[in-house]
């Protein structure tokens, strides 16, 4: 393997880059002064070194807790269970939610060899023994392995006497009627509310 | 372009927007295809490629190639049941296991009818009785796959058996043995009667009798057994069967 290999194989490793686009970038960086690419190995192995899960809520984070956990205006005796860290952002973005969260790493997938032990589940029921949480909202993607993990996690936490909640799932806003897929409609239609 | 009925037995997502999925259709046996754009929020795949989804997909194929390119899939029935109680989920994530390491990619209109039939049932198994369902849709896709399991001669000299003994049943022989072959075969499992009549009723599609936690337990592990001397993928765990059978959602 040549260093402009290696590169090639590593870059086409990450998400939306293909051979080609590898390729591209590498001969791109070739071009630019030797300094320009020594500034981005660096920024990758700060990364690598100082982003880590927050002990706390598993979201990433520099600091020793995340700023969310870190923060005291925020209502600790709500915690929203989330698959991928990724998943707070989009609900921070709503600007609707202050309570905490909880990252479990992924959903149970039994034909990709995930189950329980491999999210953090058992941290999760950990944080709620521990007292001081009032709800728990179950927001996992609404897909079969979501709901499959939302029941293992209700049946996990309720000998804990906590409120479980389940987000709901039904037409996009601003979406058609006449549009929307089947499986959404009977969704909406299976969630409505009483007016 | 083909059209065929398929049934969604893997699904994940692939880069931005778009998800892989793994099919078991009627036209091209198992295949894989990508569904460029469908994580999309106004994908035209709607919600509509999840686990265990029956529906019509519309293939694009490219000769020599394994990722195949789904065009369209219209979704015919979606089983959201499978994700209300446990045990249906463990026993259907094992079922499509059974199916993606073993069907072969090639026309097998049989396979989809019986997966179909195993997963329906499976949506309105009663609470806690998933497994001997399961058990049943399992053994009828082994038969569909071809190597079902011969029950009342023995594989090796076909000398007929006695119904109500116990035999020998041999994993690597592909079933039971007569008192003479199983002298010379170490290593199998004794099968009491009533195990063999619940495989042969599972065999012809009969409506399990109920059976007891241990029986179930030798059961899966029967199943389990047979399955991984039969594959020819390598090593690899069966890893949904294993989680399945060790109870690790469903406690
Ligand atoms: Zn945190
Ligand atoms: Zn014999």
């Amino acid at each position: 393997m040549s260093a402009i290999d290696d590169l090639v194989a590593e870059l086409a490793r990450l998400p939306t880059i293909g051979r080609k686009s590898a390729l591209r970038l590498t001969y791109h960086l070739l071009k630019q002064p030797a300094e320009q690419s020594r500034r981005l190995a660096e920024a990758l192995v700060m990364l690598a070194e100082k982003v880590h899960p927050c002990p706390r809520c598993f979201n990433l984070t520099e600091q020793e807790v995340c700023a969310i956990c870190a923060d005291p205006r925020r209502d600790a005796t709500l915690i929203c269970v989330v698959e991928e860290a990724s998943d707070i952002g989009a609900i921070e973005r709503s600007g609707e939610y202050r309570g905490m969260y909880h990252v479990l790493g992924g959903r149970l997938a039994p034909i990709d060899g995930i189950g329980p032990d491999d999210l953090t589940i058992a941290p999760l029921v950990e944080r709620v023994r521990a007292g001081g949480v009032r709800e728990v909202i179950l927001a996992t993607n609404a897909k079969l392995e979501g709901e499959a993990t939302a029941l293992y996690l209700q049946q996990q936490l309720a000998a804990s006497g906590v409120s479980l909640s389940r987000i709901a799932r039904g037409l996009p806003v601003g979406g058609d009627l006449e549009y929307a897929d089947g499986v959404t409609i009977a969704q909406s239609i299976t969630a409505r509310r009483q007016l | 372009m083909v059209t065929t009925d398929a049934l969604v037995l893997h699904a994940f997502d692939y880069r931005e927007t778009s998800r892989i999925v793994r099919l078991v259709t009627r036209e091209l046996g198992i295949v894989s295809a990508i569904a460029r754009g469908a994580r999309r929020p106004r994908s035209k795949f709607g919600a509509a490629l999840d686990l265990f989804a029956s529906g019509e997909a519309q293939l694009i194929t490219t000769m020599g190639r394994d990722l195949h390119t789904l065009n369209a899939f219209e979704t015919t029935k979606s089983r959201p049941a499978l994700a209300e109680s446990l045990d249906r989920f463990a026993a259907a994530a094992a079922l499509a296991e059974l199916l993606l390491r073993f069907a072969p990619e090639q026309e097998d209109p049989g396979l989809l009818d019986t997966v179909t039939d195993a997963l329906d049932a499976l949506t309105m198994a009663p609470k806690g009785a998933a497994e001997p369902v399961a058990l049943g849709g399992a053994w009828c896709l082994v038969a569909e796959l071809g190597f079902a399991p011969s029950l009342d001669e023995c594989v090796a000299c076909h000398a007929a058996i006695d119904s109500a003994a116990s035999v020998t049943f041999q994993h690597r022989a592909g079933g039971v043995l007569c008192g003479n072959c199983a002298r010379q075969a170490p290593g199998a499992r004794t099968l009491p009667p009533a195990a063999r009549d619940a495989i042969r009723g599972w065999l012809g599609r009969h409506a399990s009798l109920p059976l007891d936690g241990p029986s179930l337990r030798a059961h899966q592990r029967l199943l389990r057994e047979f399955l991984e001397e039969h594959l020819t993928d390598g090593g690899r765990p069966l890893r949904a069967v294993l989680a399945w059978e060790r109870h690790e959602v469903d406690a």
